[in-house]
């Protein structure tokens, strides 16, 4: 059985599985994991081709595209020690193509669909639960701490709902930005965030809010239960209805 | 009164409305405005009795001129009484909307007036958000019986989705405990607005800039429990309506006295259990291929208090079981109790590459605990085979697999339609 090592970014991960793809007469049959350059680690190491790991991704596309919105979505959660799973996974996608997702006994095609499963319910749950304040230039902020890298999916969906606004989102523990302003969305990185001024009204909005969030509730009914399995504590601290409680 | 003001208290009567969904409608935003809609529609929020928080669901007023035995705005019930501006509800929907607190707007009310008085302020509103502030994001308006068709006409070409109450289950209830609305004043726009959405898909298959009529469907609300039909009537009339009048959607209420009136039972406790069986049955007839009349007939109208409707009907049905897994099509294992859509979809997926063993329906996830009596895997079965219905009933109720307590359904927790 054959080991591979690659250099633990994205890149080198994809093309680490393109190139056993291609090389390894049965890649279900080898393993992928991280370069750590310990004493004992053994495996030939594949080097990093971010063309040719852009290349995977869009054959795997045309040929399977929900198979590669799996691979896709995987990537968010930015998930260690899978890389073997991963190599499996990919490989059964191009033999099977989209039925694969369906094949849930194999293991690593169970894994990688969970994880995958995941973000895409993170990413989903981020489309609502995220939280825009006014700023007293007339943008709009919102700050976040998702589990998953769902930075990027995220910004487009705004893009497509916000379209008249200036606003950013910003990934506060990654310290990763977007911008969307005048129909242009950007990415960057922020090293110094500072909080800027809040417009004058923005208190008064979130105060309405909060009020409407309180009597909508039936009184007799209270579920505190219910409410947390659908809306996590991780994700209250920047929900304006759940401050001051 | 302040905004703050009204907006607790319409808000607060808005509250008992069963529906909350956004989704069933895609509408690209406009390039200069705000909003737009997803298909599978967005939880923005989960209230503290649990349920998703979607849209910013109000009345316009509660401010009415009947008086339903039924609803606390009820001209006689001494309620405080307010009603927004058109100007009030645009912007609380707007900056709502920008901060990504809500889908969009749903928007009801009490009579004022005349329906026709109130029908126009609710659709000027939709109208001022649709034209002049360019919104497309997620609209749902009720429709007050009795207003004109021109302006049923005019909520659906603004809207999402529209809906009429149909508040009872039948003619001699309505006029017994609401007295001022006609039954042909809510089944006329039912009709009208089923008319108008297939005509509009029709000439959109045509001309894709052709207008759109509520995409997003129609729906309707009745109370349970505070009058006399039983399980069987309800069924069927929630099956001509999906059928004959296109609905999306049949909501069902268990009523919840608010007052006391000699027109209405008596109750120790809001049916939920009912309400919770009929909202079983409504799946069953709209997702699993069943027909009203094989849940219930005339002799068993009522549906099981201690088995779900499926299960119910599975017990009855002996001949139809065991069901192979490996080879049973998707309509058949729709039919085994404990067996939903997606465990049918994921077998259907899974053996296309391995015949499923016991252990394989475990590792997809398929939750055998209600199932196994009913199927059947690879010649295999977990239980002993040629149990009679009785022994498998007896099993069922000892906790294997049976539901013990009703369990708190989100969409369930429902009083009755506070409004028109
Ligand atoms: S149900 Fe509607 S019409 Fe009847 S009293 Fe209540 S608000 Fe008024």
């Amino acid at each position: 059985m054959n080991s591979y090592l690659y250099d633990g970014t994205a890149d080198g991960l994809l093309s680490a599985i393109s190139w056993i793809l291609e090389e390894e007469a049965d890649p279900e049959k080898v393993t992928l994991s991280e370069r750590k350059d310990t004493l004992f680690e053994e495996g030939f190491t594949i080097s990093t081709d971010a063309p040719r790991a852009e290349s995977l991704f869009f054959r795997l596309k045309q040929h399977a595209p929900d198979a590669a919105h799996t691979l896709y979505s995987f990537m968010l959660a930015e998930k260690g020690e899978m890389e073997t799973s991963l190599l499996h996974y990919v490989s059964l996608a191009f033999r099977h193509g989209d039925q694969v997702k369906g094949y849930l006994t194999h293991p690593a095609i169970r894994d990688i669909v969970n994880v995958a499963k995941k973000a895409g319910r993170e990413l989903h749950r981020m489309k609502g639960l995220l939280r825009f304040e006014k700023l007293q230039d007339g943008a709009y902020l919102a700050k976040m701490e998702p589990d998953c890298n769902i930075i990027h999916p995220l910004a487009y969906h705004f893009s497509r709902r916000l379209r008249a606004q200036h606003w950013f989102l910003y990934d506060v523990k990654r310290r990763t930005a977007a911008r969307w302003n005048n129909g242009s969305l950007q990415f960057g990185t922020i090293e110094q965030f500072t909080t800027p001024a809040l417009s004058e009204d923005e208190k008064k909005v979130q105060a309405l809010w909060q009020a409407f969030f309180k009597t909508i509730s039936i009184p007799d009914r209270k579920n505190p239960r219910l409410q947390k399995s659908n809306m996590p504590m991780k994700y209250w601290k920047y929900l304006v209805e759940k401050q001051g409680e | 009164m302040d905004t703050k003001a009204k907006l607790q208290i319409l808000s607060g009567a808005a509250r008992y409305d069963a529906s909350c969904a956004s989704s069933g409608s895609r509408r690209e935003g406009p390039s200069s405005g705000t909003g737009n809609t997803s298909t599978s529609g967005i939880c923005h929020s989960w209230a503290d009795d649990g349920r998703c928080i979607s849209l910013l669901k109000i009345l316009l007023s509660n401010d009415c001129i009947y008086d339903c035995a039924y609803c606390v705005n009820r001209s006689t019930n001494p309620v405080e009484r307010a009603s927004f501006t058109a100007r009030e509800v645009i912007d609380l929907t707007l900056e709502f909307y920008r901060r990504n607190y809500i889908e969009g707007l749903f928007l009801s009310s009490a009579v004022m007036q005349s329906p026709d008085h109130t029908m126009e302020r609710m659709v000027r509103v939709a109208e001022t958000l649709r034209t002049e502030e360019q919104f497309g994001g997620y609209i749902h308006m009720k429709i007050i019986p009795g207003c004109s068709s021109e302006l049923v006409r005019k909520a659906g070409l603004y809207a999402d989705r529209i809906s009429v109450n149909i508040e009872l289950p039948s003619q001699a209830s309505l006029q017994r405990l609401a007295p001022q609305k006609h039954k042909h004043a809510i089944l006329e726009p039912m009709a009208l607005i089923g008319r108008e959405i297939a005509t509009s898909l029709v000439e959109r298959k045509v001309c894709r800039h052709a207008p759109r009529f509520a995409p997003a469907g129609q729906s309707t609300q009745m109370i349970i429990g505070a009058s006399p039909e039983n399980d069987f009537q309800i069924l069927r009339l929630s099956q001509g309506l999906y059928k004959k009048m296109n609905l999306k959607r049949v909501y069902y209420s268990a009523y919840v006295p608010v007052t006391a009136d000699n027109r209405l039972p008596a109750l120790a406790a809001p049916p939920l259990r009912r309400e919770h069986r009929l909202y079983q049955a409504d799946w069953l007839l709209r997702f699993y291929g069943f027909s009203a009349e094989e849940i219930l007939s005339d002799e068993a109208p009522h549906l099981d208090e201690s088995f779900d409707p499926k299960t119910a009907w599975a017990l009855r049905h002996p001949e139809f079981f065991p069901v192979e897994v490996n080879r049973a099509d998707y309509a058949t294992l729709l039919r085994v109790p404990g067996i939903g859509v997606v465990s049918a979809k994921r077998i259907v997926a899974a053996r296309r590459f391995s015949p499923i063993t016991p252990e394989g329906l475990k590792k997809i996830g398929v939750v055998i605990k209600r199932a196994k009596y009913f199927i059947i895997c690879s010649g295999r079965s977990s239980e002993k085979p040629d149990q009679s219905p009785t022994v498998i009933r007896q099993r069922l109720l000892l906790g294997a697999g049976g539901e013990t307590a009703v369990s708190a359904h989100p969409e369930q927790l429902v009083l009755p339609g506070l409004f028109a």
